[in-house]
């Protein structure tokens, strides 16, 4: 594995030189809050940031993608696939719990007998440079769903940010070859590697939210009836913001978009949510989930119960936002302590 | 009286009114706020007896319209035998002015209602504060003198309170809930009887003063980032159809993408729908995750509003809002002259 | 492989209205390139997604057998937006369709048994296409015994009715039509769907039922199903639920942690009992 040190004051040149081969998008300033965009000069890389509102999967799942386009001559319809699939992008800057979301979301798209080919050839063509965590936050928690502050896997070429330079480390065949035409990165120094591995042990040293997922799992199979969950959804109002801004949340609707007067149009596809009461309604009008409470209860139990069945990893990367963007503060580690505490309550009633 | 007095005092007097409602059984439930999980957020909660009422308090960042509880009413407060259950809420002005717009909509039935009044002294702009803070994250938030205080890892930062306060806030005329004569119980607290407000609309002031091409530029600038979570609509209790104009599918109105045309119409349209509605509440400024100031739009059109109908909304429930009523007042220069 | 969200071309050859209020039609749809015909390989029990190009697209069962060569059959109930579509349709008009999709009944495990077709209504159009399957020349001799019990509001509601009137003729297979209530010209049963499942008391040694309708005509069938001693793992249904992408992506028709486009539409009632009440 290669190590190299990418000087902070360097990032323009490393721009200036990948930007030739991708689509470079980092994390910028968008209105005051931090998003990955396609960024057109250095200036716009923000280096010190926590994380983004919007999480990374909008580059590689955007909220609206066209699928296809398509006009009509006559009764003929001609049908045109995408040509953009191929474009290489590179995404700097994405925090060890999205570099998972994308592992997630890959094995998930291409997953049974039919493969998502618009999100697996973009992320073929996507190389991902990761950066570690220096301060957690308080609504991290991806120690508890088997990620890391410091976590390498998922990424190309991973970053420690050391104070003024980046330690950059190749991760996989991408990322040595990447980091082979940098020829002008400069070498490590003694007690660099030492300084990343202390920086994670501190990062890790101080999540305060920490979870048993595999209990959750076991008390989540069992109670799907239970009254707790009249409790977790009483608050809840129905927006999707949980969704919406969570890495792993694939749900999307289909619509044929039609411009009548110039016989063309397209197909496209848009992020949906299961927190809308829109999305199961039949056009006979039976809905299987016409109350909020099993919305919600659905949303909590596709992350921990029915991802474990089927995938046999949690859905969930610990990256905190729907903690942070609930309007109403029904956040994730209230509702798993009142699953929890179902656990416990029958454990009473056991033991007495 | 300094910042810290008057929310203590806020919060002493709604607890012991609280108290005596349940205590007496004037009240089944009561729906009131509660202490965030993280520093700049609070949350909503239902409690049903007295032990509880130390939970409720009032911090200055409870920007939830908890009257969006009461249309559709949620199951806690249905008993599946009695019916509708008598319902306190802990209502600031807005809250107060939300509830007596919706009964005036006949969405709720006001004798099933305690209007707990206090009176508000302003929501935080926590998204103002925040983005000032940048990419630091908060670790505590507590209030000295007339600042708000916010720390963190490394940092500490005063903010005075009546700068950084909501703009919708900074000039408020109604703080309290409306006293309604016709229904002498329904309000408990602290409740004022209002005869005419002169709203000023300084927030939106700076906003008024651009040329046309700077408020589209404002407007499509802000909107830009919008995500279509929608949750400015389902924070607004004034957001009840049960098929909103978005979803509609006879016809398609417009598109669901975050492309621009679909978000400025779906933004613009929603305003037209709460135009002489808006209680100037903010909750959809508050909720919104990428912090966009939605409620300006509404504001403007509340001007309008008063300026054309000399309407406010939320004060009498038997007064019809305007875009379902006409008068024989009503302005008409858009109309050819008679000859 | 192919973009399984890219639709295939298939073109209207002919449109037969299947009841008297005639908003029920069956679609007959040639491919336009031989080969896309070749691969679109299906059993009984399957759907597709067909689409008007720029109107939406919605999950249809197949309605053919893939022993009825050269083209497909649908059969669309006007409803919404997308179906309204199909129904102003002009022969010659181009139709998207993606598939075969979802795992279609059990053809393998069902041989060597006896078949109980029990259906209601509109809900017909997969069930046409399993007993076609199964009374075919090439397979009839896999399968035991066929009935096929068929109930609609009134005798204007019954679909197919020209293929009915072909099995009613053959020795090797009992079809049992009913009705809801008594009508002049009727000659056939009337009652309930579950009324004539008690009546025709179908035995559950080495059969396997097939239950396809209205909701409210599956549970009291099987309710009737369950008195004549059948075991759940003996009885199938097809579900329905909204459905976007077919192919187990777009998240929405999922039961539990299964998806109805991929793990489904057919599940036995045993695998149903087991799976959350949301559907």
């Amino acid at each position: 594995m290669t190590e190299k040190l990418l000087k902070k004051d360097d990032i323009g040149k490393l721009y200036s030189e990948l930007e030739k081969e991708y689509k470079f998008y980092a994390p910028t300033k968008v209105q005051g809050n931090i998003a990955f965009k396609q960024i057109s000069n250095a200036e716009e890389i923000e280096l010190e940031y926590l994380n983004s509102k919007v999480p990374p999967k909008d580059v590689l799942f955007p909220q609206k993608e066209i699928i296809f386009e398509y006009r009509y001559e006559g009764k003929e319809v001609i049908i045109e696939e995408r040509k953009d699939l191929d474009d290489k992008l590179l995404i700097f800057g994405v925090r060890p719990c999205d570099a998972y979301s994308f592992k997630l979301l890959e094995d998930f798209f291409a997953s049974g007998d039919f493969q998502d080919d618009v999100f697996l050839k973009k992320r073929e063509n996507a190389t991902i440079i990761g950066i570690g965590c220096n301060s957690p936050r308080q609504s991290c928690f991806c120690t508890s769903v088997g990620g890391h502050p410091f976590q390498k896997e998922s990424t190309d070429i991973f970053l420690s940010d050391l104070g003024d330079n980046y330690l950059v480390e190749a991760i996989s065949e991408k990322g040595e070859n990447l980091v082979k035409k940098l020829s002008w990165l400069v070498d490590i120094k003694k007690g660099d590697v030492e300084k990343s591995k202390e920086l994670a042990k501190l990062a890790e040293d101080s999540f305060t939210t920490k979870f048993n997922f595999d209990l959750v799992t076991k008390v989540l199979d069992e109670n799907f009836e239970h009254p707790v969950w009249q409790e977790i959804s009483e608050s809840c109002i129905g927006c999707s913001s949980c969704t919406f801004l969570c890495p792993t949340c694939t749900c999307f609707d289909v619509i044929d978009e039609n411009d009548e007067y110039n016989n063309r149009g397209r197909r496209i596809r848009i992020w949906d949510t299961c927190q809308s009461c829109l999305y199961t309604l039949e056009t006979s009008g039976h809905n299987p989930r016409p109350a909020k409470i099993q919305r919600c209860r659905n949303r909590i139990m596709h992350k921990f119960s029915y991802y474990p069945s089927n995938y046999d990893c949690l859905g969930c990367v610990g990256c905190g936002r729907c903690i942070t963007a609930c309007p109403v503060n029904n956040e994730l580690r209230l509702i798993i302590d009142k699953i929890l505490e179902i656990e416990e309550k029958s454990g009473e009633k056991v033991s007495a | 009286m300094g910042l810290e007095t008057e929310i203590k005092d806020i919060e002493t007097n709604l607890r012991e009114i609280a108290k005596g409602l349940l205590k007496e059984k004037k009240v089944d439930v009561i729906i009131g706020y509660m202490e965030g999980t993280l520093p700049m957020l609070s949350q909503p909660i239902i409690i049903d007896n007295e032990e509880d009422v130390d939970k409720l308090l009032w911090n200055n960042l409870c920007y939830v319209n908890l009257a969006k509880y009461l249309v559709p009413r949620v199951p806690r407060f249905v008993d599946p035998e009695k019916g509708n259950l008598k319902v306190g809420v802990v209502s600031k002005g807005c809250v107060g002015r939300a509830l007596i717009h919706l009964a005036s909509e006949n969405k709720i039935n006001l004798d099933e209602i305690t209007i707990i009044g206090i009176p508000c002294n302003g929501v935080v702009n926590r998204q103002r504060i925040e983005m000032e803070i940048g990419e630091k994250e908060i670790l505590e938030v507590s209030v000295l003198g007339n600042n708000v205080i916010v720390k963190g890892k490394d940092f500490e930062k005063e903010f005075p309170f009546d700068e950084y306060m909501n703009d919708l806030c900074k000039g408020c005329k109604i703080r309290k809930p409306p006293l309604i004569s016709k229904y002498p119980d329904l309000c408990v607290g602290e409740c004022e009887e209002y005869s005419s407000i002169v709203d000023e609309f300084t927030d939106i002031e700076e906003y008024d003063s651009k040329t046309p091409e700077e408020k589209w530029k404002y407007i499509t600038d802000a909107l830009s980032v919008c995500t279509r979570c929608y949750a400015c609509r389902e924070a607004c209790p004034m957001c009840y159809c049960n098929l909103c104009f978005v979803d509609q599918n006879k016809p398609i109105w417009f598109g669901k993408t975050t492309d621009l045309p679909d978000v400025i119409v779906y933004h613009l349209i929603r305003a037209m729908h709460m135009a002489g509605r808006c209680v100037a509440c903010g909750a959809c400024s508050l909720v919104c995750p990428m912090g966009i100031d939605l409620n300006k739009i509404n504001r403007k059109l509340e001007k309008i509003v008063k300026e054309r109908f000399g309407f406010t909304s939320g004060l009498d429930p038997d007064a019809k809002p305007p875009m379902v009523d006409f008068k024989m007042e009503d302005a008409e220069e858009f109309m050819l002259e008679e000859d | 492989m192919p973009n399984p969200y890219i639709p295939v071309l298939t073109k209207v050859k002919s449109m037969v209205s299947e009841n008297e209020v005639n908003d029920i039609k069956t679609f007959e749809l040639e491919f336009v390139n031989e080969e896309e015909y070749k691969a679109f390989d299906y059993i009984p029990g399957q759907f597709a997604e067909i689409s008007i190009i720029g109107k939406g697209e919605c999950p249809i069962g197949i309605a053919s057998s893939p022993t009825e060569e050269g083209t497909i059959k649908f059969t669309i109930k006007k409803m919404g937006t997308v179906t309204s579509g199909f129904h102003n349709c002009d022969i010659g008009d181009t139709i998207g369709v993606r598939g075969p999709l979802g795992n279609g009944w059990p053809m393998e495990e069902l041989k060597g048994k006896n078949i109980v077709v029990i259906g209601g209504g509109f809900a017909f159009s997969t069930l046409r296409s399993l007993v076609l399957y199964v009374l075919d020349d090439k397979h009839r001799k896999d399968y035991g015994d066929i009935t096929v019990i068929y109930g609609n509001r009134n005798s204007g509601e019954v679909l197919y009715r020209d293929v009915l009137e072909e099995w009613e003729k053959r020795d090797d297979i009992d079809v049992v039509l009913t009705i809801d209530r008594e009508e002049e010209g009727w000659a056939r049963k009337v009652g309930f769907v579950a009324a004539v499942v008690k009546e025709v008391a179908p035995s559950s040694e080495n059969a396997v039922a097939v239950v396809c309708g209205p909701p409210i005509m599956i549970k009291t069938a099987q309710d009737e199903l369950e008195k004549l001693n059948w075991k759940d793992e003996q009885i199938l249904n097809s579900l329905e639920m909204r459905m976007k992408c077919g192919i187990g992506k777009c998240g929405r028709c999922n039961i539990g942690e299964k998806f109805v486009c991929i793990d489904g539409p057919v599940f036995s009632l045993a695998e149903l009992k087991r799976m959350p009440k949301e559907y």
